[in-house]
């Protein structure tokens, strides 16, 4: 209901585009730019933005828009300052636009660069209202607790702005397959629970959390009840994992992900208690690459890449 | 000059007192004994806080299992809260005679944040640098760092009460923001934060004995205790006394260092511990030291002990880390003191 009024809505925009279009033929505003004139009204998070069809310069904040983009063969213009994993790699050249930090845009580079359009999500959505004085900005955030609906919304958007909608549902469309195929597996492999280690401190993440694919989308049962709103999880003491037993732990080791490992999450993790779980004794502890789960997230190649880890360790 | 020769010089500063002092020594006793038996009773009791089944009957029934849980996680824990509890309520007590403010400790003078910023230092350069050289780098920082407020503290004109305390908590505000500024470039200010928040939910059996260094440092502040009083005089004073000021100093500067670098690099930070026991203490018993040593002590080990079964219980089965705890109660006692002791000057 909810996408066919948007498509109802994304086609009478388009009409009334047109309409304007060949209406103001002769007019002031007139024929230099008509070709580029050719927008559409993307209804996100923080409102409607009327965004030029296949934009030049395109500024984006987050990693996973980045990779749909290249999943797409689509380039970003202007990307944030971090340390990009391989699959990124081309973005750590210098000659790219660097537009601020993953969560602090730089303005006054963003604004020098002059960018068709910015593409925000959760760490910079707070920054939607200055960054729209620059130049038509969409928030494409996720929503955690409903992950992959909201992530195809995602595509679905990114292969509208840059008219490449029929090679966003051939992609989506084969994750959907790989889904399935995981599920069937996910649902005789008992319990798992998901962790992450910093500085030799472990948080645990439930369903509904940023790492709640696992138990969302591809449903893998949970062991606890974890309620993480926050996207920083629950702080959990060795005896929490061996009271309740894992079938499968998940790992994402949050200091290699910064590239500073402060303390390998297999050192932290090498101790009696949690060699008293079942996912020990069946070596069933899964090291999730930390880029793409904790750096990149949901993206049209990297969403591939998790489900594919997930379904290694079932 | 020789060293047996200051207690007496202290005692002798007190003869009005001495008199009282002898009768009340037996009392005190007492009721020192009594305090450590409720801190120890309280250690007990923490043994059987936890996500896993380990209780008393358990263990008396020769349960394997729960046996092995205490050795693994909930002793080390509790010894572990009691080690840095004590060590960093003495550090902040040596700290406060050795400038002679009641409103400085090793977190409020940029002690602590050198430590931190020391381990940013080692985790930047050397990822995998094993725990010892990180605790290292961090005593060598954090010994630059206190070094460094005692000589600003020593070129101020005036020394009032106040200003001490500002000064010190300047000095740590710009250390603090280096700090901030490096692990903002790095990515690290996750990371950051997880070594200003003390939390123990990571210890275990093998991940905290190094915490064992700071109970010497705390004997060897004990059995100094009085010339940090001496020293804190003046160069002068201490020096007709037959003492080596600087030499006190220098000590007094690698204790408080060592046991804050230990502490933040094993657990992380415990904020406010270092300025609210020694002050309550001083509160109950008056400013004797080496009676205000062994309470320092005991009841910095208690303070952390609640704080860390109220983190462990206030959102089971998860955890709340000690630091923020302790900040909140902490920062409640905290005030309530300097409000005290404005009435009274006042």
């Amino acid at each position: 209901m909810k996408i066919s009024f948007r498509t109802a809505l994304g086609a009478v925009a388009a009409g009334v585009s047109l309409l304007a279009l060949t209406a103001c033929g002769g007019s002031t505003e007139s024929g230099a730019n008509a070709a580029d004139a050719k927008t559409v009204e993307i209804t996100h998070k923080q409102g409607t933005t009327k965004v030029p069809v296949n934009p030049e310069t395109v500024y984006t904040f987050d990693l996973g828009v980045l990779d749909s983009m290249n999943a797409l063969g689509l380039e970003a213009d202007g990307v944030p300052e971090t340390n990009y994993p391989e699959s990124l790699a081309k973005y750590n050249d210098a000659k790219v636009t660097k537009i601020g930090s993953m969560k602090e845009p730089d303005f006054e580079a963003i604004s020098n660069g002059n960018p068709d359009l910015i593409i925000i999500t959760g760490r910079t959505s707070g920054s939607y209202a200055e960054l729209s004085k620059i130049a038509p900005t969409v928030d494409l955030s996720v929503d955690a607790t409903n992950p992959l609906e909201s992530f195809k919304e995602q595509a679905g958007k990114i292969g509208k702005i840059f008219d490449v909608e029929t090679k966003v549902d051939e992609q989506l469309a084969a994750l959907d397959t790989k889904i399935t195929d995981t599920k069937a597996k996910s649902a005789n492999a008992g319990k798992g629970l998901i962790i992450m280690t910093s500085g030799g401190e472990l948080t645990a993440y439930g369903a509904g959390s940023r790492f709640g694919l696992i138990h969302d989308v591809l449903g893998v049962a949970t062991v606890a009840d974890i309620k993480s709103e926050g996207a920083h999880g629950e702080s959990i003491s060795f005896e929490f994992l061996k009271t309740n037993n894992p079938d499968t732990l998940y790992v994402v080791d949050r200091d290699s992900a910064m590239g500073t490992a402060g303390e390998a999450s297999k050192a932290v993790l090498d101790n009696e208690l949690v060699k008293s779980t079942n996912a020990a004794k069946n070596e069933k502890i899964v090291n999730l690459d930390s880029n793409a789960w904790y750096m990149i997230g949901y993206g049209l190649n990297n969403t591939n890449k998790m489900i594919d880890e997930v379904a290694a360790g079932l | 000059m020789s060293a047996p020769v200051l207690p007496e010089t202290v005692a002798a500063d007190e003869i009005p007192a001495a008199a009282v002092r002898r009768t009340r020594k037996i009392s005190e006793t007492t009721w020192l004994v009594l305090g450590s038996a409720g801190v120890l009773g309280l250690a007990f009791a923490s043994l059987f806080v936890g996500v896993s089944d380990v209780t008393l009957p358990q263990l008396l029934s020769g349960d394997a299992e729960a046996w092995e849980l205490l050795w693994i996680s909930r002793l080390p824990r509790t010894l572990a809260v009691l080690l840095a509890g004590t060590a960093v309520a003495v550090a902040g007590l040596i700290m406060q005679l050795m400038v002679r403010n009641r409103f400085v400790e090793p977190s409020t003078v940029g002690t602590v944040e050198s430590a931190t910023l020391g381990i940013l230092v080692v985790t930047v350069a050397l990822p995998a640098a094993p725990m010892i050289l990180k605790m290292g780098v961090a005593s060598v920082f954090a010994l630059g760092g206190t070094a460094l407020f005692l000589a600003v503290l020593s070129r101020l004109p005036v020394r009032n009460t106040l200003l001490v305390p500002i000064v010190g908590i300047m000095l740590g505000g710009v250390i603090g923001s280096v700090t901030t500024f490096f692990a903002y470039k790095y990515d690290l200010l996750q990371t950051l934060s997880n070594w200003m928040i003390g939390d123990f939910s990571g210890v275990l059996r093998g991940r905290y004995e190094l915490l064992w260094i700071v109970a010497i440092l705390t004997v060897i502040g004990y059995v100094a205790a009085d010339r940090f009083t001496v020293a804190g005089l003046g160069a002068d004073f201490t020096t007709n006394l037959g003492l080596n000021h600087k030499a006190i100093m220098r000590l007094g500067l690698v204790l408080v260092s060592l046991i804050s670098a230990v502490v933040v690099t094993t657990v992380g930070a415990v904020p406010f511990l270092g300025l609210i026991v020694p002050n309550i203490v001083s509160l109950l018993f008056g400013d004797n030291l080496r009676r205000a040593v062994p309470w320092t002590a005991l009841f910095g080990a208690g303070f952390v002990l609640v704080c860390d079964v109220i983190g462990r219980t206030i959102r089971y089965p998860y955890e709340v880390p000690v630091g923020m705890v302790m900040s909140v109660l902490g920062a409640t006692v905290f005030l309530a003191l300097l409000l005290r002791t404005r009435k009274s000057h006042g």
